[in-house]
């Protein structure tokens, strides 16, 4: 029995006179990992953009296990379960890899300023709980993000430090839905290897649905369950990634007509 | 090593990260190392410390004047802390942050005096008071939704203006519809007679009474900023700061955060005002202008913004040094130990400091021989100096008749010098610093220090605009990256 | 209704004045992305220099000059004397920090400010000063049109200020250095590549900013308004408020909004509150911000995320 954890009912966007997304559905189920490929401007990360509610579609429906999100707050969406990475990282550069985590738990902490003050109980154990969280979603990328690291502000990391901590800020937030934006890219093999066995384990031991937006094509097909192709806006081919990689469409869209596809 | 190896010693493993305890070394010099000792101090001592400090005070010399420079500086942290919380914390440059100290201090006139008969007990005011103030500060913070960083410092420097409009053209307030004009603020003579803070029937009637209620706000808010700093809200804030859009996808309401921010920096700043307006027992619209704004961050920025200790320092330079402006005797040595300082600290070799400091001797006895020589007309010695310096000083300063004439001509050379010092190769720069050096304390006692309160601002700005071109961070802060 | 026209009149005059300010910031940060916060201080130096230019040259009453040529030369005076001042401000101020934070050159210009003013005060005293009144006594015929007298000051700033704008508008449109300023306000980093000095483009855009600011404060003088350290802050404000109202960046926008700004503050003056006239300005800055941020003839921004 597999739920749909996220839906897109003909979801269109245009801005000014160029249509972004054209009336694209597509659902990805619970525990799923869909990769999202295309060429450069086919609407992948105004895709993500959309669900996370930076931008309203102008019709359609973005679904989250059935309840509709569409017009919420990107904070909301947040909440709601749905954390995402960015294309060019946008961590929190002067704070520290602790702090970085920390802040994104907002929204599963109800600690107010009261309780700040005061030092109150409830303030006290979600410390210690967001301590104890902190440390399990680091506990993903091995020992790079803790020790000393954990003091040191984001600045300092090396970019695939910076790339994992992205990561693992979104899982802070107790999101069940990842939206990761070109999670490789700017990693040489031996990181996108361990890019893509880390995706792996957050889907088998973490339980998350993941959508990834990729151009590395040996990350997408390390990872994916299911494999969709947008070009300008419109799905052109869905399926497996051996069905994709050979799919016409999908080479003219990326290589112009008439080129084979080469791996 | 090939790709296969290296997989292989597992995922994740950072023997970076395992070996850091034994890169880290002993601090190199002097200044690292007493930063090292203070931190190891229990968190008892680093707060004890500067509290004892600041109790003792009124017990040296028992000075009613040194009272109430403490409570103002109290008041002024009160201020540095609620604008960090807007700016330090939250990014939003609130230009008109000081509308809201002078709205708390306005309102607490006008419950609270003869303005309109009225005199409500004391508690109830201030609750009405820093209320208010908040919800202004929340309408304020309204359009911060939409503004971005440029747009929202106009529009709240715009607020601050007009406030300041309002306050002094309101002797003579009418609405349409009112058939007589109503005496809101006083006007430019602003209100007076303003009752004195009273708590259960103790009244404060003393600059001592004042300064411990201060010195224990002070403590608590500097503890509230302490523990905020690393909370929830705190770090909420802090993301907002750095990123607002990011900071919102990690389930963090900016919105509302930054209502949250407006209208607590606004609280803070009506208490301040309400308790300025009764230690004063008066307000007035000067007192709540542009310039205050910009001290106010000034001391922010000198200090370090978002460093609690930064903010605490940066306020007492802003609040004490223009205090010592004032007597000239004071603060001729302070200028003088300032610009040694500042030279000694940046100048590494001795033979610099040794051109630096005789080249300026030589050429002020130079200047003074063609002075005399073109028989400029002169002030002797005791005419304008007294004080331990004075025998130095006055026969090595030429001090023309014309001081206006002349002091003018050498602040605007200064000024031509020291910003064509700025993007002067370092040879060039070394070689112009005597003319430089003497030019500088040419110009402060001939000219400038005439007129304390005008220094006073230009230092201020001349001191932001340095500070941003060559530390941003300020003396405590930690320096900052921004991606733009 | 010729309290009316009268009142349009002068609204039309003080609102070239206000496009003058509005278009130096507007070139600014069309240019720079930057909003120069101590504009309204150059404005200021502009008026002050004029002052000293007239007082130098004998003032108009013993005028070693015809009044015409006077005038002429304390205009340039004080626009080359601000595009200096703006020059030097742009280099010393602003240029190290073209690449640090956003918050630092705001600060910065907040320095600038408070410095500029501190400095007038220091340099020129408190005292207020105002344009000899005699200046204009040989040259007081104006003209009457439709029963409103428009005296020869009003005129000359009219026609001024619409002379500057055009020469702006030619300069920006159809010679090298516009269309190198307008490419770097497209992209430097693009614009660099194309062999366009970014450096000597952004001291022309202050330079020219300046000036503009520089006449607008002679102008200011001309119409009769006193002088101190002080005309810089709501000027500067109310300048900002018009190149925002329309279209921050755009030349065009800027002369419509200074102009749109003076005559509905001359009707507000007139007709409601002259206190309160000043509020007017702040109110409309805060409507369009929140209304529509782009204002009338601006392009709306696109972000990406």
């Amino acid at each position: 029995m597999t739920t749909t954890a996220l839906e897109l009912t003909s979801v269109t966007k245009t801005f000014g006179g160029l249509v972004s997304l054209d009336a694209l559905s597509l659902s990805v189920n619970e525990r799923e990992v869909l990769s999202v490929i295309g060429p450069n401007g086919a609407g992948k990360t105004t895709f993500f953009n959309i669900i996370t509610g930076v931008y309203q579609p102008d019709s359609g429906d973005v679904l989250l296990y059935g309840t509709s999100i569409t017009g919420m707050t990107p904070d909301r969406v947040a909440r709601m379960g749905v954390a995402r990475t960015f294309q060019n990282v946008r961590l929190f550069l002067n704070l520290t890899v602790r702090e970085n985590i920390t802040a994104a738990m907002y929204g599963r902490t109800k600690s107010n300023l009261l309780d700040t003050l005061f030092g109150t109980p409830r303030a006290r154990r979600e410390r210690r709980e967001n301590e104890d969280r902190m440390l399990d979603a680091l506990s993903f990328f091995g020992t790079r993000l803790q020790g000393y690291r954990l003091d040191q502000p984001a600045y300092s990391l090396s970019y695939a430090n910076r790339r994992r901590l992205e990561i693992a800020r979104a899982m802070a937030t107790g999101a069940r839905v990842l939206l990761l934006d070109e999670p490789a890219a700017g990693m040489n093999p031996a990181e996108t290897h361990e890019i893509t066995e880390i995706i792996g384990r957050l889907r088998s031991e973490r339980d998350y649905t993941i959508v990834v937006i990729e151009h590395d094509m040996h990350v997408v097909e390390g990872v994916s369950d299911r494999v969709i192709a947008l070009d300008h806006g419109v799905k052109i081919a869905e399926g497996s990634f051996d069905s994709l990689a050979t799919d016409p469409s999908v080479i003219e869209a990326y290589l112009g007509r008439g080129s084979a596809a080469k791996k | 090593m090939s790709e296969q190896d290296q997989v292989g010693r597992g995922i994740g493993t950072d023997d970076w990260v395992a070996q850091h305890e034994d890169r880290v070394g002993a601090p190199q010099t002097g200044m690292a190392r007493l930063a090292q000792q203070w931190t190891r101090l229990p968190a008892l001592a680093r707060w004890g410390i500067p509290l004892v400090i600041f109790l003792s005070v009124p017990f040296i010399g028992s000075s009613d004047y040194i009272l109430r420079i403490g409570v103002n500086l109290g008041l002024f942290v009160l201020l540095a802390l609620g604008l960090n919380l807007v700016v330090g914390y939250s990014g939003l440059l609130d230009l008109g942050f000081v509308a809201f100290y002078g709205f708390g201090a306005y309102a607490y006139a006008m419950l609270s005096s003869e303005q309109f008969g009225v005199h409500l007990n004391s508690l109830v005011a201030l609750v009405i008071v820093i209320s208010t103030t908040a919800s202004f500060g929340f309408i304020l913070g309204l359009p911060s939704r939409r503004l971005t960083g440029d747009y929202l410092a106009i529009a709240t420097l715009f607020f601050g203006q007009m406030f300041a409009v309002f306050v002094v053209s309101s002797d003579e307030f009418q609405l349409p519809g009112m058939s007589d004009t109503v005496d809101l603020t006083g006007g430019a003579n602003g209100i007076t007679q303003v009752d004195q803070i009273s708590v259960l029937g103790f009244t404060f009637e003393t600059n001592l009474s004042y300064y411990l209620l201060v010195v224990a706000l002070v403590v608590f808010f500097t503890v509230a900023t302490k523990r905020i700093h690393f909370s929830r809200h705190g770090l909420a804030w802090r993301s907002l700061g750095e990123d607002a859009v990011a900071a919102q996808h990690m389930t963090i309401p900016t919105v509302r955060l930054k209502l949250l921010a407006f209208t607590i920096g606004a609280g803070v700043a009506g208490l301040a005002g309400a308790i300025f307006a009764s230690v004063q027992q008066g307000v007035y619209p000067s007192e709540f202008m542009l310039p205050l704004l910009i001290t106010i961050y000034a001391a922010l920025i000198l200090g370090g913004l978002g460093s609690i200790p930064g903010i605490l320092l940066g306020a007492f330079i802003m609040v004490v040094l223009p205090e010592v402006l004032r007597f000239p005797d004071y603060s001729n040595g302070i200028f003088l130990a300032v610009l040694v300082i500042s030279v000694v600290a940046t100048v590494k070799s001795w033979k610099v400091l040794v051109w630096a400091f005789g080249g300026m001797v030589v050429i002020g006895f130079l200047v003074n021989g063609v002075l005399l020589a073109m028989q400029v007309p002169y002030l002797a010695a005791k005419e304008w100096i007294t004080g331990p310096l004075a025998p130095v000083l006055g026969s090595w300063v030429f001090m023309p008749e014309n001081r206006v004439l002349f002091g003018n001509i050498a602040f605007v050379a200064l000024v031509g010098l020291a910003a064509w010092m700025s993007i002067m190769s370092r040879r060039s720069r070394i070689i112009v610093l005597p003319l430089a050096l003497w030019l500088a304390i040419w110009t402060w006692e001939v000219r400038l220090l005439l007129e304390p309160s005008v220094t006073r601002q230009l230092l201020i700005g001349a001191l932001l605009i340095v500070l941003m071109a060559s530390r941003p961070q300020g003396l405590l802060g930690k320096p900052r990256v921004e991606v733009l | 209704m010729q309290y009316f026209l009268t009142q349009f009149a002068n609204g039309v005059v003080f609102g070239g004045v206000y496009a003058l300010i509005a278009l130096g910031y507007t070139l600014i940060y069309g240019v720079l992305q930057f909003l120069n916060l101590a504009h309204g201080e150059v404005y200021m130096m502009g008026a002050f220099f004029g002052f000293f230019t007239m007082t130098t040259l004998g003032g108009p009453s013993m005028s070693i000059l015809p009044v015409p040529l006077m005038i002429l030369i304390m205009f340039l005076v004080a626009m080359g004397g601000s595009a200096l001042l703006g020059i030097g401000i742009e280099r010393f101020a602003y240029r190290p920090l073209r690449r640090s934070s956003r918050l630092a050159p705001l600060i910065s210009a907040l320095g600038v400010s408070l410095f500029l003013q501190s400095a007038a005060l220091l340099l020129f005293s408190s005292r207020v000063r105002l344009y000899d009144s005699n200046l204009f006594l040989s040259v007081q015929s104006g003209i009457t049109v439709f029963g409103v007298h428009i005296d020869t000051a009003e005129i000359m700033v009219v026609v001024g200020a619409l002379l500057l704008m055009v020469i702006l508008w030619f300069l920006v449109n159809r010679t090298n250095l516009g269309r190198a300023m307008r490419a770097v306000a497209v992209d430097q980093d693009a614009a660099v590549m194309n062999g366009i000095d970014v450096d000597r483009t952004v001291v022309w855009t202050f330079g020219i900013a300046s000036a503009l600011a520089g006449a607008a404060g002679v102008m200011s003088g001309l119409l009769m308004y006193p002088i101190d350290q002080y005309i810089g802050v709501f000027a500067g404000l109310k300048g900002f408020t018009a190149a925002v109202l329309g279209g921050i960046g755009s030349i065009p926008g800027a002369m419509l909004g200074g102009f749109l700004l003076g005559i509905t503050e001359a009707m507000v003056t007139a007709y409601l509150n002259p206190t309160y006239s000043d509020f007017l300005a702040f109110f409309i800055l805060v409507i369009v911000l929140l209304v529509r941020p782009r204002g009338l003839l601006g392009r709306p921004a696109l972000v990406k995320v």
